[in-house]
């Protein structure tokens, strides 16, 4: 992408709001998903750009949204799915406060166990539990079933 | 606060041995001590799958120290079968009784009932994960029959890719030095590799073989396992495999004289008949020893002190 086109497709700045960056590219269907199933989330506007240039990353995707604060809950669910992003604070303009999220070492009822004959899959109204076995929580354990699996396999929860 | 038993992966080296100290207290009490231990206590024995065995020798265990048992032996007697949820009949049944002993085909389950249950939940097998008081009564054998653990070397024979006991053993020996393994499997029942994955990769070795006899003479303990017709896809291979992993006294000649021949039972066609009554048979002591150990647990997690 040139410099030229990249003005024109580039995402308005935004005066108040909040800034996913450093999405890798791909990535931000993933989190615009976990966005929109937050009840709060239902009216604030969001926007989501693919393939942006980035020194870093070669390619990334961001998203702006809307509003002024976003809840720990979100982020965290965020973390898990896609850790690794910064996300930015926007206030007249200028990014005021920045956090590079990771994923926790421990996971409370954000991802579903894949293994079929786990309890938290037989019986409704279980929160699921996972403990990360590496320093980077690429690899968790299910603390029900016991099984170990990559963090990536899993399902987040629907709420 | 109350203690559950419900995975060896919850265990230290330090716990475990405490264990199977406190097996070999139980087994040098006199009866009549013994049934006074627990007099006025009651065990559920809830199975919502059936293992007789398992349950029998939990009940057995309970009796030996005079308690009393409550329960049932399979889903269909439960309220489970009405669509009951298993944490109202976690909360109901702990009103009847000081302990709960849960087998579940749901990996996991004993886990669920532990933390919503107000009193000692030990896990007697939940689906292909975890059955730790089997582990606890090998390892209890194991120290019985050799006077030691680490440092022996342990043959597997037979279903070692879907055997849970097989697997939580292999587990817990590592933890207690044993360094040796031969593992003896046909090619589609091998050993996962991410057991054999360790950080010290030095100090494990895993000899993999078809054959049974190499490993008869090198090892100090033979623990047999059932291959089961429905692991294999295809009928033929079951049929060219079982065979071959069929324990006879005769193939015992060259056997290291202490060896001990253990099995979780019941035996199918692995172990011959004719193997009971040679010196090396260990597998119906070793029944008798999980009586004994979950005399041990039973106590151990009712807070009696011996
Ligand atoms: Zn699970």
């Amino acid at each position: 992408m040139s410099e030229r086109n990249e003005k024109v497709l580039m995402i308005p700045k935004i005066k108040l709001g909040i800034v996913i960056d450093h999405i890798p590219a791909g990535e931000g269907v993933k989190i615009l998903e976990i966005i929109s199933r937050y009840e709060e989330m239902q009216d604030v506007p969001v926007t989501l750009g693919l393939n942006y240039d980035s020194k870093k990353m070669g390619r990334k995707d961001l998203i702006k949204m809307q509003l002024e604060f976003l809840s720990p809950e979100i982020i965290q669910h965020i973390s898990i799915v896609v850790p690794g992003v910064t996300i930015k604070a926007i206030k007249d303009y200028r990014v005021y406060s920045k956090v590079v999220v990771q994923a926790p070492k421990v996971i409370k009822n954000l991802l579903l166990c894949k293994n079929p004959n786990c309890v938290t899959n037989l019986e409704s109204g279980i929160e699921t539990l996972f403990h990360a076995v590496d320093e980077e929580s690429n690899r968790v354990r299910c603390n029900f079933c016991e099984r170990i699996f990559d963090r990536s396999e899993l399902k987040p929860i629907i709420k | 606060m109350k203690k559950d038993l419900i995975s060896m992966e919850d265990l230290t080296v330090d716990e475990i041995k405490d264990y199977l100290r406190l097996a070999h207290s139980v087994e040098d009490l006199p009866a009549d001590e013994r049934y006074r231990l627990l007099q006025g206590k009651i065990m559920a024995a809830m199975f919502f799958e059936p293992s007789t065995r398992t349950r029998l020798s939990f009940e057995s265990a309970m009796h030996r120290l005079g308690g009393g048992v409550i329960g049932f032996a399979e889903k269909s007697a439960t309220s489970v079968s009405k669509g009951e949820s298993f944490t109202d009949t976690i909360y109901t049944v702990e009103n009847y009784c000081d302990i709960m002993v849960i087998r579940h085909p749901g990996e996991g389950t004993a886990r669920l009932a532990a933390r919503v249950s107000s009193i000692p939940v030990i896990n007697a097998g939940d689906g292909s994960n975890q059955h730790p008081t089997q582990t606890l009564l090998d390892l209890f054998t194991i120290e019985k029959d050799l006077g030691k653990i680490s440092g022996i070397k342990v043959a597997f024979v037979g279903d070692l890719k879907y055997s849970r006991t097989v697997h939580s053993l292999i587990r817990a020996l590592m933890k207690f030095d044993v360094t040796e393994f031969i593992l003896v499997a046909p090619e589609s029942l091998r050993l996962p590799k991410y057991f054999m994955m360790t950080d010290e990769p030095n100090k494990y070795h895993f000899y993999e073989t078809n054959h049974l006899e190499e490993a008869i003479s090198k090892c100090d303990i033979l623990y047999m396992t059932r291959i089961q017709r429905e692991r294999f896809p295809d009928l033929l291979e079951y049929e060219k495999v079982k065979d071959s992993y069929l324990l006879t006294a005769a193939m015992l000649e060259e056997a290291r004289p202490h060896l001990r021949v253990l099995h979780p039972l019941p035996r199918v066609n692995e172990i011959a008949y004719d193997v009971d009554k040679t010196k090396y048979a260990g597998y119906f002591p070793q029944a008798r020893n999980g009586v004994i150990m979950r005399e041990a647990i039973l106590l151990k997690h009712l807070g009696v002190k011996i």
